[in-house]
């Protein structure tokens, strides 16, 4: 009984460690579409969190409007920003580092 | 007893070759060079690695319907896989990326959709992204 | 038979935190946005494996929404998301209004 719960407990570090690490990219990081794009693996990822502590109804409501709704509504905002830009260009959207 | 364990042994190897494809994803994601290969490699997980879990995960549960409800997942992640990798393939081909072709080396700029005169500069094979650009609408 | 299984999770996580360097430094947008897409594969497994696990029911539903949820990212980013180069043709695409600076 107890080898379960030693993974369980690899497994909730991993996903702590993961939130974490996402987090720190997301707001360390210049460029906006790879931030979008970590904000939509973090919202999964949390959402797998609530999973682990037992509440998949939070999970439920954090994966579709977290991730789901607020990406989508991110990428239309995004979309707006770059053609505004690219209309007179002042601000270099991609900026690969 | 012996039915069980058999049940349980046919799971531990359907989720092992399930993980095998999974991680044949990522690599394949991690290491193409391009993005009509990393959406092949995408496509190769969603479909068969997902489809292996989840044979592995129906054999462990009781009630037929929830084994249909998982039998309607996978189609739907099926369906949504194959329809996903499709327009993300026609669209990036209808702008202009240029796929690796075989032999010609490391044709086509990764960052051609980012940057429009380095990729009209740097790609090798800029003519057939030109002609594909006069046939898209 | 748990342990097992709650292995099989961490190892797809670990897969995901590795796609994670694709999305880092994935040369284009759509790189990004495949990466992500494999994210919401392999969530889905995870959810899965964890629902045998952990003897709950209700994550075969996360899951459910798991799978729509990639679709809907992926398809906003190809209708919306996707910015053309100055030099491109959009395809389909009605012009959004340019306001005046």
């Amino acid at each position: 009984m107890t080898e379960p719960l030693t993974v369980g407990f690899v497994l909730d570090g991993l996903v702590a460690l993961l939130l974490v690490g996402l987090v720190f990219r997301l707001l360390r990081t210049r460029h906006l579409f790879e931030a979008i794009m970590l904000y939509v693996a973090y919202g999964l990822t949390l959402a797998l969190a609530w999973v682990r502590l037992g509440a998949p109804d939070i999970a439920l409501a954090e994966a579709a409007l977290g991730a789901g709704v607020t990406g989508a509504l991110f990428l239309n905002a995004w979309h707006r920003m770059a053609v505004r830009a690219g209309a007179d260009e002042r601000l270099p959207m991609e900026s690969d580092p | 007893m012996s039915v069980e364990l058999m049940v349980n042994g046919l799971t531990v190897v359907l989720l092992v070759i399930g993980c095998f494809f999974f991680l044949a994803g990522t690599v394949g994601l991690l290491r193409f060079p391009d993005l009509y290969c990393r959406l092949h490699a995408l496509t190769k997980a969603d479909a068969l690695g997902l489809g292996f879990v989840t044979a592995g995960v129906a054999l462990q549960l009781g009630a037929w319907h929830e084994i249909l409800l998982l039998a309607a997942l996978w189609l739907l992640v099926l369906s949504a896989a194959a329809t996903v990798c499709h327009i993300l393939a026609s669209e990036a081909l209808a702008q202009g990326v240029e796929p690796i072709q075989a032999g010609a080396g490391r044709a086509g700029s990764m960052d051609s959709e980012v940057d429009a005169s380095s990729a009209e500069d740097g790609s090798e094979g800029g003519d057939g992204a030109r002609a594909r650009r006069g046939v898209s609408p | 038979m748990t342990a097992f299984l709650l292995g099989v999770a961490i190892f797809l996580l670990a897969n995901v935190a590795a796609g994670l360097v694709r999305v880092i430094r994935g040369p284009t947008q759509a790189d990004r946005v495949v990466a992500a897409q494999l994210f919401g594969t392999t969530g889905v497994a995870i959810l899965l494996v964890l629902s045998v696990a952990m003897d709950a029911r209700p994550l075969r539903d996360v899951a459910l929404i798991f799978a729509l949820l990639a679709v809907v990212i992926s398809v906003a980013f190809v209708k919306r998301g996707w910015v053309r180069a100055p030099g491109q043709p959009s395809r389909a695409e009605p012009s959004l209004p340019r306001e005046e600076p």
